[in-house]
């Protein structure tokens, strides 16, 4: 699903490493928690792989789309194949629950028939039933983390990243996160989690890839917060 | 055609769903608007004027005091002829003595008929002659002063004729000139604040738009309805603008009226009633135009994700 060859990036030409000779090859149905601490490379590995930045040396595949060098028109074309959730939600301020899940549908082109059939379902599925209607403001950090998961599948991506999706919520929101993580990852989505939260990768008793000044230093099948 | 219609939503509900923010971008483009607008009426205005004046610059010429109306009839004929002629008014002896009399009745000069008797008329038959242009009455004077008229015509106001004339053409000239310039900067002013406001309102909104970008959209399904809210405003503001004049060209009409001691020398409000589509028309293509280029523009850079 994403094969990470030789990556290598930098910021301030090449003063600051980010990300050093990375090698990773993660499977179609994995769920893999990408840890580290704060600098470690892990947001600029996410960073990569939606293309928001382009590395400088190494290569990124994604489905077999080799994307190093991909065009900023292509850019798009990605990210409709991927689910992405972020700390922060990213949810459209101006918009509702319905609308912010239905607006990955609309940039896909789905019709609006499949678009009222789909995303009441998706929001169904994260527990937002009857909140369709509410702004973000109107919801709580947990809620909004919800309508973001939704909003990243109602598409069905195959690949399903999550960039630190807990590092704003309480400890009950966390493990619901965690928890509808896993069902999404037991529906067939790859899921590729990005934290820095022990307690989640403990609990998660899957692999863990662990980044340290931008290198991996261990990459275990059934692994356990390192750090 | 699905992502089409999409557009049009998005537009629609960025323009109801940041109320403040439209309603502020709305106001600055009414202020351009209100100024174009101004100048449209001011333009006109003075055109008005400099075509009211000229109308009114006729040369009179005063006949000899034997020219008979046969002559008179023969001279006006010979005018009309001319291509530079407009029209000619004949005004008789007994016409030329009641104006006398009228425009000098409260004083001491009308005294200066006493020495006539009541049926005696000191005045002869005089001629207003009107050109099409004030630059054709150097030819009319011309025409005139021929030797063939000397025994009938006695023209005693060319020189301050031709003097006004002048002045009236210089100053014709002088505020068409300037009021170009002005015409400029105000246009430029106006620029610049259209292009700033969309400026601002994109900056405010450009989470909105990295998110969209984050999301998966394309460049052109973010920024058209962007586009599309900006030509909204633009017609808003037009609409708006357009919905005042009527109201306010009515409490200006009879302050024009009174200043100008004409009532259809200056008619600005039938001047935009009669031009109203053109005027707002224009000026909507105009707006909507800078408004989509300033668009385009501020929303680059956001798009880069």
């Amino acid at each position: 699903m994403i094969k990470l060859v030789d990556l290598s990036k930098s910021y301030s030409s090449g003063k600051v490493a980010a990300l050093k000779n990375i090698n990773a090859h993660i499977k179609p149905g994995e769920f893999v928690s990408i840890v580290g601490q704060s600098g470690s490379g892990k947001t600029t590995l996410v960073r990569l792989i939606i293309a928001e930045e382009k590395p400088d040396s190494g290569q990124i595949i994604i489905g077999g789309w080799d994307i190093t060098g991909i065009k900023d028109r292509e850019i798009p074309t990605l990210r409709r194949q991927l689910g992405v959730i972020f700390q922060d939600f990213k949810l459209l301020p101006k918009k509702t629950v319905f609308e912010n899940v239905a607006f990955a549908m609309e940039t896909c082109g789905f019709s609006n028939k499949e678009i009222k059939k789909t995303v009441p379902q998706m929001i169904s599925l994260v527990g937002l039933k009857g909140k369709e209607d509410r702004y973000s403001h109107q919801l709580s950090g947990g809620e909004k983390q919800r309508v973001a998961i939704a909003r990243s599948l109602v598409h069905k991506p195959k690949l399903l990243i999550a960039d630190e999706p807990t590092g704003n919520l309480d400890s009950i929101n966390t493990r619901e996160i965690i928890d509808l993580l896993k069902k999404i990852n037991n529906l067939g989505t790859t899921v590729v989690l990005v934290t820095h939260n022990k307690d989640v990768v403990n609990s998660l008793r899957s692999r863990v890839i662990t980044l340290d000044s931008g290198q991996i230093i261990s990459d275990q099948e059934e692994g356990r917060y390192l750090l | 055609m699905i992502s089409f219609f999409r557009i049009i939503k998005f537009a629609l509900q960025g323009v109801f769903r940041n109320f403040w923010l439209s309603v502020v971008t709305i106001t600055m483009m009414i202020m351009a608007v209100l100024s174009v607008t101004i100048l449209v009426a001011m333009d006109y205005v003075k055109e008005a004027t400099i075509a009211s004046v000229k109308n009114k610059v006729d040369i009179l010429v005063e006949l000899r005091f034997n020219a008979g109306s046969d002559e008179v009839e023969g001279l006006v004929i010979e005018l009309e002829r001319l291509t530079e002629v407009k029209s000619v008014r004949v005004i008789t002896p007994q016409e030329n003595l009641e104006i006398f009399r009228q425009r000098n009745q409260d004083s001491q000069i009308s005294r200066a008929l006493d020495i006539y008797d009541e049926e005696e008329n000191p005045f002869s038959y005089s001629l207003a002659i009107g050109a099409y242009d004030l630059s054709q009455y150097p030819q009319i004077l011309e025409f005139l002063n021929q030797e063939k008229y000397s025994g009938l015509v006695q023209v005693s106001e060319f020189d301050s004729h031709e003097e006004f004339i002048e002045r009236i053409n210089s100053i014709a000239e002088f505020v068409n000139r300037y009021s170009l310039y002005l015409a400029l900067i105000f246009i430029a002013i106006s620029v610049i604040v259209i292009f700033n406001t969309i400026r601002i309102s994109i900056y405010t909104r450009r989470d909105e738009i990295m998110i969209m970008k984050l999301v998966g959209a394309g460049n052109s399904f973010v920024r058209l309805p962007f586009v599309l809210e900006s030509v909204f405003y633009a017609l808003a503001a037009v609409l708006l603008v357009a919905a005042a004049v009527y109201p306010l060209v009515s409490l200006l009409q009879p302050v024009l009226n009174n200043y100008f001691q004409d009532y259809s020398a200056i008619d600005l409000r039938n001047y935009f009633i009669g031009n109203l589509l053109e005027i707002f028309f224009y000026q909507f293509i105009a707006l909507a135009l800078i408004n989509t280029l300033s668009t385009s523009v501020a929303i680059r850079r956001y798009l880069r994700i």
